[in-house]
């Protein structure tokens, strides 16, 4: 019977895998045009703020799908996503600045990011899809709320964690590390810890082993590349089996569960890709080749947490695209407002009427908006609808099986057979009952 | 096969004890109904076997597995299908995905071909799709596959619940109340459909109903719980004579047109029902009064 | 059938272990503290990890109540505490302190009025239309989004209005009495630890005693049935939006009188311990609220006792982590099964 089932699949399966070949041709263009623009967006675009403005907002955009995900799919609700971008932010730093120390320090070279980059993404990924295992396991026992609230703790854990381990008065690592273990209270391994952390740089941020500064080895090539791949398997995976059976699980546990969906395999394997596609975007952020050659702990704060939920219930969340849009979106508006900010007539206006802070204008703003749409559009402006969705689940008419290649022994097939037979008196209610002449549905076989 | 087995099973919630020590066993390809008035702790057991509760003492197995440990999702993984007293459909879903989220279990694609769209990964989508449209074709809600899931009809919303249950291809078939709010005509159909599907898929059907024309047309072994305690078991026959059961029955003020119904409506159209059906059936019109 | 009681008894015992192992374990934590820093310092730190804590509580109670009728997380809380604090920095800095005494209660007053108009306000305005939405997917994310999206208005309304400067409030009262066993405590101290468990004691009568009380407690525990029973829900639910909006306001004149400053993101900072504190003792839960808040208040103080020196929030939420996993429902908190 699997041969016959194999054949029966392996028709229409060519037929589904139809466009990938147009899928082939898009991803070699998709491929030709980040190489352009790695080696051609100095040309094009001179002015180094507005490039940092696109790459930002390319990372912005996998914050928001790596969010969309917990919050929109599986329909968790994290608060603390800044937290898993601020690791891999992190990570990717430090990485990235001891690989580029151990390669002979130097030019940032496009040939040298095939190394650092990918060694870089991956243990940011590695690091924060870890964490991200950590806070999904509570969900085992935690329902709703209070998982928001381990994620908004994580997050916050992370953030004061680093921003408040400070090296003493011209205390060097190695003269911390030198008292371990003869401070009282504190255990040498926590001590070690501390010093560990302590190294990060604080509240003043991150720069490389010996503070020079991080060598920023993402360039467009990784940033809108990378933004283009996560994006494409995003939307794979919401259209896969699996997103479908994120989307039940989201509506009714129970009943997920009864048909075997695991609620706690599902919901931790989303927290951990979610986790993953924060981590590679921290990373990114990290080496974006336009942006500061730092890393800060308050880049990574609850405001930030704040962003990418705007950015997933904007666009809709549920919807890839959406966050997309979001993404991109809310990067841009803070920007215009920074760029706005700094503008003659505003530092004028400022000067005249010195409480006004445009940032916290802007955030009143956000939340305005944000509780209108929840009163009025809880779903966002796409809901779970997609910009471009020509991707059907499945054709409307499915092709009746060609009696051609009759599958006499295939367990699947024989139901539809005999079909027709019980499912009359379901429809046609009592008054011919028994209708069922052709009742050996073992010979229904197609003719 | 395997048959399911429960022994000594207790439940309390708080003080009240919803079931107390219950015993039954199911033989494999059985129809089986489990009756009672309201409150008698049917669903409750039925949330026991499926792991949604977790009994005090006792012990339930099907075939070989223990169901104690197993959360709810392994326990379909053993292959017992439910339905739900109050329809649990997934609401933002169509009728087709609602059938779809049912089969993950027997998927052979995992995440990594969602996510690079391997040739597994279409060949389980195209083949989920079929047994999902076939299923559908069975319970004859086809035309609506692309409708939301609540658009359907209150009858129909709870065949699609059964047809969900069907598609993690179950060896043993939990059904609550599925003719609630079934007009004659449909509960006559559903009686059909329960014993074609029995015959159809080798399957063991375990039935919770308050419709005695269900009740007493279809099942070949009752059940009788009140209070969460056993006061009868055997033949629909003897069952409904049972005095305990009369007591229990017509203790309570409403459910007496109900044991007309069992009384009367079941011989007269069962019968003719029964007649012309399949072999399998020869059994329960053996057993009809 | 014998073996019921049995089970039950078992599970039980599996509790009552846990409870005694963690209380144990506190105790020798606590001893371990206790001799590394001498009773003195140890008698001023439980005092002032007392009042801290009652504090807390105050706003932790709060966060509970509106979480015990509306099932919802009030982000927005902890922004009206902070508007509490400003409305009492203005009304001290309008009549002065020539009479401590006077200032003080009137003080209290208006703040309770302002913030619990304030939190009538936010209730009818963002939450009330999000009341009755039936079952789905986005049922549960909306009010969330909803709350937090208040939280950060008012907070940067209150950046945008009031300036991010930090203001200082004038000292009310000044000069310290002698306790005996502890030594010398701020004055203030001891009036913030009487008030705030006045106020809680106050709270539990209205909560136990009066028809309103009963009133919010049904409605807590069934929407549906409550309402049947002619509870009029929009009414209660405002009611325990300005109950709660005014122990926050109490809590937050107590605060400035303890800590003297005032500033936008200071409901983020307590707020969000209060926060803790609430669900650490079992959000819905106001005993659990009340134990939480005094909880987190001793051991913010402890923690300050040893060589830890970053910000006491992490060991904060290190702890409530840890609660939860061991009681997801948090220490008096009790878990509700869906029926199926």
């Amino acid at each position: 019977m699997m041969p016959a089932s194999g054949k029966g699949v392996a028709s229409v399966g060519k037929k589904a895998r139809e466009p990938s070949k147009r899928g082939w041709a898009f991803a070699a263009a998709a491929l030709v045009v980040v190489v352009v623009l790695e080696l051609g967006l100095e040309r094009m675009i001179p002015d180094s703020s507005i490039r940092q403005l696109l790459m930002l907002a390319a990372c912005n955009v996998l914050v928001a799908l790596s969010l969309n995900v917990i919050n929109g799919m599986a329909g968790q609700f994290s608060i603390g996503h800044a937290g898993f971008v601020g690791l891999g932010a992190y990570t990717s730093a430090v990485v990235s600045a001891h690989l580029h120390e151990a390669m002979g320090g130097g030019e940032v070279t496009f040939a040298k990011s095939f190394v650092v980059v990918p060694i870089a993404l991956l243990a940011s990924a590695v690091v924060a899809g870890t964490f991200g295992y950590l806070v999904g396991l509570p969900s085992l026992r935690l329902k709703g709320d209070y998982l928001a609230i381990v994620t908004l703790g994580f997050a916050e854990i992370f953030r004061l964690l680093i921003a408040t381990a400070q090296l003493g008065e011209k205390e060097t690592i190695g003269e911390a590390a030198a008292k371990i273990g003869k401070d009282g209270v504190v255990g040498p391994f926590f001590h070690m810890l501390q010093v560990g952390i302590t190294s990060l740089g604080g509240q003043n941020g991150y720069a490389g082993p010996k503070n020079q500064g991080l060598p920023l080895y993402a360039g467009p090539f990784w940033v809108f590349g990378l933004a283009l791949v996560l994006g494409v398997l995003a939307y794979r995976l919401k259209f896969s089996g699996w997103g479908r059976a994120l989307r039940a699980l989201r509506e009714d546990e129970i009943a997920a569960a009864a048909v075997g969906v695991d609620p706690t395999r599902y919901k931790v394997r989303s927290f951990v890709i979610a986790a993953v596609g924060a981590g590679i975007a921290g990373g990114l952020m990290a080496m974006n080749r336009d942006g500061t050659p730092t890393v800060q702990p308050d880049n990574y704060n609850f405001q930030a947490s704040f962003d990418a939920i705007t950015m997933v219930i904007l666009g809709g969340s549920g919807s890839v695209t959406g966050a997309a849009i979001g993404g991109v979106l809310i990067t841009f508006t803070v920007k215009a407002i920074e760029a706005v900010q700094s503008t003659r007539v505003v530092q004028d206006l400022k000067s005249s009427v010195p409480w006004l802070d445009l940032n916290a204008l802007r955030m009143m703003l956000y939340a305005a908006v944000l509780i209108a749409l929840m009163i009025w559009r809880p779903e966002g402006l796409l809901g779970e609808r997609e910009l471009f969705q020509k991707q059907k689940l499945r054709p409307l008419k499915l092709p009746k099986p060609s009696p051609d290649h009759p599958k006499p022994d295939e367990p699947d097939r024989a139901p539809a057979a005999a079909a027709n037979e019980p499912a009359k008196p379901v429809v046609a209610a009592a008054d011919e009952p028994a209708k069922s002449d052709g009742d050996e549905p073992e010979k229904g076989a197609p003719p | 096969m395997s048959d399911l087995v429960l022994e000594g099973v207790s439940k309390s919630f708080g003080g009240l004890r919803a079931v107390a020590d219950v015993s039954f066993s199911v033989k494999a390809g059985r129809i089986f109904g489990l009756i009672g008035p309201n409150g008698a702790g049917k669903t409750t057991v039925f949330n026991l076997v499926t792991g949604v509760y977790k009994h005090d003492v006792g012990s339930i197995r099907f075939g070989s597995t223990n169901l104690l440990p197993l959360a709810p999702a392994k326990v379909a993984e053993v292959g017992i299908a439910r339905t739900f007293q109050n329809i649990r459909l997934f609401t933002q879903l169509t009728v087709l995905e609602n059938l779809l989220v049912a089969c993950e279990l027997q998927k052979r694609a995992h995440l990594a071909a969602a996510f690079f769209r391997t040739k597994v990964h279409y060949e389980d989508e195209e083949l989920m799709h079929h047994r999902a449209m076939e299923l559908l074709e069975v319970f004859g809600l086809q035309d609506a596959a692309d409708e939301p899931s609540t658009s359907l009809p209150y009858g129909n919303q709870r065949r699609l619940e059964i047809a969900r249950a069907m598609m993690l291809k179950p060896k043993l078939l939990l059904l609550d109340e599925p003719a609630a709010g079934m007009n004659y005509g449909e509960a006559e159909g559903l009686k059909t459909q329960i014993r074609w599907l029995r015959d159809k898929f080798d399957l063991t059907v375990v039935l919770v109903e308050h419709n005695m024309q269900v009740v007493m047309g279809v099942c070949e072994e009752i059940h009788v719980l009140d209070h969460g305690e056993t006061i009868a078991h055997g033949t629909p026959a003897e069952v409904q004579n049972h005095p305990k059961v009369l007591a229990a029955y017509l203790g309570g003020d409403d459910d007496d047109d109900d044991d007309d119904e069992a009384g009367k409506a079941p011989p007269g159209a069962e019968a003719k029902k029964t007649g012309p059906a399949s072999t399998a059936t020869a059994k329960d019109a053996g057993s009809e009064p | 059938m014998v073996a019921v009681p049995d089970n039950q008894a078992a599970g039980a015992s599996r509790a009552r272990l846990l409870r005694l192992g963690a209380m144990a374990l506190g105790l020798l934590l606590f001893i371990y503290v206790a001799r590394s820093v001498g009773p003195q310092k140890l008698g001023e730190t439980l005092v002032t990890g007392l009042t801290q804590g009652a504090m807390i509580a105050l706003v932790a109670l709060g966060y509970t109540m509106v979480y015990g009728v509306l099932k919802l997380i009030n982000f927005a809380h902890s922004e009206v505490f902070m508007m509490g604090a400003y409305v009492g920095v203005f009304v001290l800095g309008a009549i002065g302190i020539a009479n401590p005494l006077l200032s003080f209660v009137c003080t209290i007053v208006v703040a309770i009025i302002g913030s619990s108009l304030l939190g009538i306000t936010v209730e009818r305005i963002a939450y009330r239309p999000l009341r009755g939405r039936g079952r789905g997917a986005l049922v549960r994310v909306t009010p969330l989004v909803t709350a937090l999206g208040v939280s950060v208005l008012l907070q940067n309304a209150a950046q945008l209005f009031f300036s991010a400067r930090y203001r200082s409030y004038p000292q009310l009262i000044t000069g310290s009495m002698d306790i005996p066993g502890v030594g010398p405590v701020g004055k203030s101290r001891v009036i913030i630890l009487v008030v705030a468990v006045l106020v809680m004691i106050g709270l539990e009568l209205i909560v136990k005693k009066t028809w309103f009380g009963k009133a919010m407690r049904a409605l807590s525990s069934n929407e549906e049935a409550a309402r049947l029973m002619g509870v009029r829900t929009s009414w209660v639910i405002s009611s325990t939006f300005a109950l709660g909006s005014s122990l926050a306001a109490v809590g937050a004149v107590l605060f400035c009188i303890d800590q003297s400053s005032v500033y936008p993101t200071m409901g983020t900072a307590i707020g969000t311990r209060a926060f803790v504190a609430a669900v650490l003792g079992g959000i819905g839960s106001i005993p659990g609220a009340m134990l939480g808040g005094l909880l987190l208040g001793v051991l913010g103080e402890l923690v300050k006792l040893s060589s830890y020196s970053g910000s006491i929030d992490a060991p904060v939420f290190v702890v409530l982590i840890a609660v939860l996993l061991v009681r997801p429902a948090g220490l008096l908190g009790s878990n509700r099964a869906e029926k199926v």
